[in-house]
């Protein structure tokens, strides 16, 4: 048996990767063969088909471009195949991260002794479920047989504050990433770390750097009269060199006063340039200070949302390559007024917060060796890592009958220094124990597991030791995005807000919009899984679906059938679901993961014009409305579809990184100007909260229980906040609790069935199965006749799923084909 | 879909009553016993399956003990929470929706209380 655990962590980034490995006590940075503790994450594949990654396929890069990639990680979870000329073949994305993965586990080898099995590796907190699905996908690929996702943000921080010894007070990672942006906040009491929100921005990073050096470039080149166009494909090539020298530039930059950009041999509309010019540090600091200035937006957005004031931090972690640089930490620290954390490397943070993280996960990196029994078997929970001085242990015999010698009946734990020592405990009818232990801070702490059978002779126990490692842990990490159903109606069924703990696991009944017969080849129940925070579907981003096909089912199912929908996320964020039908019997579980959808220019250009239209009549109206907040918003909408419009053309210029940017640009455009639409129904929502308040007073005073009429009071009082702060996106949230609490209310009515009843049979001849609603309708005045408001209730219920909902909402709401 | 859990989740489902903890508990208090429930559940073992709440035993799970330790970590949702831990149980057990007969009927339910209640068919 080896006495120190081994844990490895990697970050798997955009521009470069790291692997760290940690024994419980000390964290260490995994070199590779050329020393170096980074890795690039570029793959060539030459004309032989041979495979280099790092920095001996780094040198390729602008020499042979054609078969040497990087910047994959951003096209990960999408269907680009990425082509590799010379030898003719294609790579998906994750194929390619399977090679980086696949040698930094060759060097954890190298330098360790042992080839890890598991590890915990880094995803950006704003990854969508395609994306940790590719990266889970890249870790199989790699031969790894089991591997957590931790999001960056989270890494850093648990790195930082293992390393630092002043644990107190709100504090923030920065993580400028080189091409998304990353926020936390977070707070550490009592040892335990705790995410308090987080952040940031997908199209923020340290590349709009270095394009904002580019377009310098381009700018100077101008003067000589060389014209340049980024979107041209015969200046591909001029352009990536010149993005090269651009990003050695803003490097030595962060040393040096000046630096030169020298790109030589550019070949421009058929004639050869030099380009030479020389940016000074001033002019990068002037040329970044756009996108700092875009990155503290953020920070202070985080810090509001949470309410902490200015000054209310303790420090700031800044993370990622482009942090390196000088104007980043003066302008973050300045303009926060907050001391960034000093001594911490901002390149391999992450990784060595995946590998502390993966003691917390208890992911020993070893592969599991088949040990013969040594004893009797107990089974054991226990943190692997734990901030408690005084964690418990669970232990339970697997099986408790046998030679009488040979059964424990008391067990008792001792720490290796010999200087602790549980006492002897009796087991329990259960053949279970909770005992709590002392761990010594800051260190591994090994346990033996010793038993005594009821004669007092000791019984060998397997596992005869378990390890327990002290130190800082990070509570369940929090979803970074809500996630729900998409119902028929548009809205969202939300499974797990953002902020959820996980593992998390959720059930809810819905109901189908339509029949499928049996053995029907084309009629599919599709159930759409989306991600975001908004109300309406069409606003959230697709990202899984479950397909119940007529092919597949065993019976008919009636619309308005019951659908039992479990989602389930594990730590990293992945999803499995499962429907059961109870009608029929019949599970369903297999989740088309969605690929993030393809970018075609044309379309996108297409969404710009449409998008560029509703901006025009929004803005009309805000300004009639004299609505500052909407014009301002509406601005920033303008700039974005601008910057949407050059990564079209970039797109156009063969760039599928910026058609996929561009996509993502629009979807949150889209969101922005939902928000605008919203400022512009306030008069509408305000009167409907208003109204509701009036209506539900009375039901909740008159029927509701007493704790709902306290719940009544506390969620009246939140409305008028929100009404008072003159903010949508809660109003309609205690709206919506409101409502509930009313609708209850409401319910206990006598006559109140009835009218639900009425309402729902005036609409009858729309219902999707007509004649089983006329039945449904008969059923309902008999029970009407006979006063009996139990059937009433079922009866209307029942008549309700298969009212239809409005065509259009359906299409908006992915095609639904539940409620 | 019913909403019915989450009307009663303030007492039901309320954290300290999840843990076993009174309302004074600390922050390291909150993370042992939520460890070792978690650890007892995870054996599958009986004492842990199921706790007190003033509407009766309820069944405890893992989730529900995560979603707690979460909720007890925040400290503005800690104080909601403690409100609603810290009233005096009931001393009967909540009664059911008043029968139709035992009261007035009130006023009768009109067509405007659909769309003010936020109704919608779909």
């Amino acid at each position: 048996m080896t006495s120190a655990p081994l844990y490895v962590g990697i970050d798997l980034g955009t521009t470069n990767s790291t692997a760290a490995v940690f024994d419980g006590e000390k964290v260490a940075l995994v070199r590779n063969a050329q020393g170096s503790p980074i890795t690039p994450s570029v793959v060539r594949i030459d004309a032989r088909g041979n495979v280099s990654v790092g920095a001996r396929a780094r040198r390729f890069l602008d020499s042979d471009a054609d078969n040497t990639r990087s910047e994959f990680k951003r096209l990960m979870g999408t269907a680009q195949a990425i082509r590799f000329a010379a030898a003719g073949v294609e790579r998906r994305p994750e194929e390619l991260a399977a090679e980086v993965l696949r040698s930094l586990r060759a060097d954890v080898r190298d330098q360790i002794g042992v080839l890890p099995a598991r590890a915990v590796i880094s995803v950006p907190a704003l990854f969508e479920l395609p994306q940790t699905s590719a990266t889970s996908e890249a870790a199989r690929l790699a031969g790894f047989e089991r591997v957590e996702l931790l999001q960056e943000p989270i890494a850093s921080a648990l790195a930082a504050g293992w390393t630092v010894e002043d644990q107190g007070g709100a504090w923030l990672v920065y993580d400028l990433g080189g091409g998304t942006f990353d926020v936390s906040l977070l707070e550490t009491r009592d040892g335990l770390l705790r995410v308090v929100g987080h952040d940031g921005d997908n199209f923020l990073g340290g590349r709009d750097f270095d394009w904002a050096i580019v377009d310098w470039a381009i700018a100077q080149a101008a003067r000589d009269g060389v014209v340049i166009t980024r979107a041209d494909p015969a200046h591909a090539a001029a352009v990536r060199k010149i993005k090269l020298a651009a990003e050695e530039a803003k490097i030595e930059l962060s040393r040096a006063e000046s630096a030169s950009i020298t790109a030589p041999g550019l070949t421009v509309g058929g004639t050869d340039y030099d380009l030479d010019v020389t940016l000074d540090r001033e002019t990068l600091e002037r040329l970044c200070a756009p996108a700092i200035d875009r990155s503290i937006a953020v920070c202070r957005r985080l810090l509001q949302a949470h309410g902490v004031a200015e000054g209310g931090l303790t420090r700031v972690v800044l993370v990622g390559g482009p942090s390196v640089m000088p104007v980043v930490r003066r302008l973050v620290s300045e303009q926060l007024s907050v001391p960034p954390a000093e001594g911490l490397d901002p390149m391999t943070l992450v990784a060595q917060g995946a590998a502390i993280f993966a003691a917390t996960a208890g992911l020993e990196a070893r592969p599991a060796a088949i040990e013969p029994v040594r004893g009797a078997k107990v089974w054991l929970q226990y943190p692997a890592m734990s901030s408690d001085l005084t964690p418990h242990v669970v232990g339970r015999l697997v099986e408790r009958t046998g030679p009488v010698n040979s059964v424990p009946t008391e067990v008792q734990l001792g720490r290796s220094d010999g200087l602790w020592d549980s006492p002897w405990t009796p087991l329990d009818e259960e053949g279970a124990f909770v005992l709590p232990v002392s761990l010594v801070p800051r260190k591994p702490n090994v346990f033996r597991l010793a038993g005594k059978n009821i004669q007092g002779n000791a019984v060998a126990l397997d596992p005869p030791t378990l390890t327990i490692v002290q130190g800082l842990t990070i509570s369940d990490p929090p979803l970074s995005r809500t996630i729900g159903v998409a119902l028929a109606s548009n809205d969202v069924r939300v499974y797990f807000e953002r902020g959820a703990p996980l593992p998390a696991r959720r059930t809810f009944t819905l109901h189908t919009v339509d029949s499928v017969a049996r053995g029907a080849e084309k009629a599919v129940i599709k159930i759409p899984i989306v991600q975001g925070e908004y109300e309406q579907a069409h606003l959230c981003r697709l990202v899984g679906a479950l397909e119940i096909g007529g092919k597949e089912l065993k019976q008919t199912l009636a619309s308005g059938a019951e659908v039992e929908l479990t989602i389930e996320l594990d730590r990293g964020g992945r999803m499995s679901a499962r429907a059961l039908i109870p009608a029929i019997g019949q599970v369903f579980e297999s989740v088309a993961h969605l690929l993030v959808p393809e970018a075609d220019p044309e379309v996108l250009e297409s969404t710009v014009t449409a998008t560029r239209g509703r901006l025009g009549e929004l803005r009309t109206d805000a300004f009639r409305r004299q609505a500052r907040d909407s014009i301002e918003r509406l601005t920033q909408v303008e700039s974005a579809l601008d910057d949407v419009g050059r990564d079209i053309a970039a797109a156009r210029g063969g760039d599928a990184d910026a058609a996929q940017k561009a996509r993502r640009a629009l979807i949150e455009v889209d969101a922005l100007i939902e928000g605008v639409e919203l400022d512009r129904r306030w008069p509408e929502l305000d009167r409907e909260a208003r109204e509701a308040l009036i209506w539900t007073t009375g039901w909740v005073q008159d029927y509701g229980q007493p704790h709902e009429q306290t719940l009544y009071q506390e969620t009246a009082k939140a409305v008028e906040k929100a009404r008072q702060g003159r903010d949508p996106l809660e109003l309609q949230r205690q709206l919506r609790l409101l409502r509930r609490l009313g609708s209850s209310a409401y319910g206990r009515h006598p006559e109140a069935w009835k009218h639900r009843f009425e309402d729902a049979a005036a609409d009858v001849g729309n219902a999707t199965d007509v004649a089983r609603a006329q039945a449904l309708v008969k059923e309902g005045r008999e029970a009407l006749a006979k006063g009996d408001n139990e059937a009433l209730r079922r009866v209307t219920q029942k008549l309700w799923q298969l009212l239809p909902s409005a065509p259009e909402d359906r299409r908006k709401g992915h095609e639904s084909g539940v409620r | 879909m019913s909403q019915k859990s989450d009307e009663f989740e303030p007492l039901g489902d309320n954290p300290f009553h999840v843990l076993g903890l009174r309302p004074d508990c600390t922050r390291v208090d909150v993370e042992r016993e939520g460890q070792k429930l978690l650890g007892m559940l995870g054996l599958k073992l009986k004492s842990a399956a199921t706790y007190m709440s003033p509407l009766g035993p309820r069944a405890r799970t893992e989730d529900k003990v995560r979603a707690a330790m979460a909720a007890l970590r925040d400290h503005e949702k800690r104080l909601g929470h403690e409100f609603w831990a810290s009233l005096p149980p009931p001393a009967t057990p909540p009664k059911p929706p008043p029968a139709p007969e035992t009261r007035g009927p009130g006023p009768a339910p009109l067509a405007e209380a659909f769309a003010a209640l936020g109704w919608r068919r779909s």
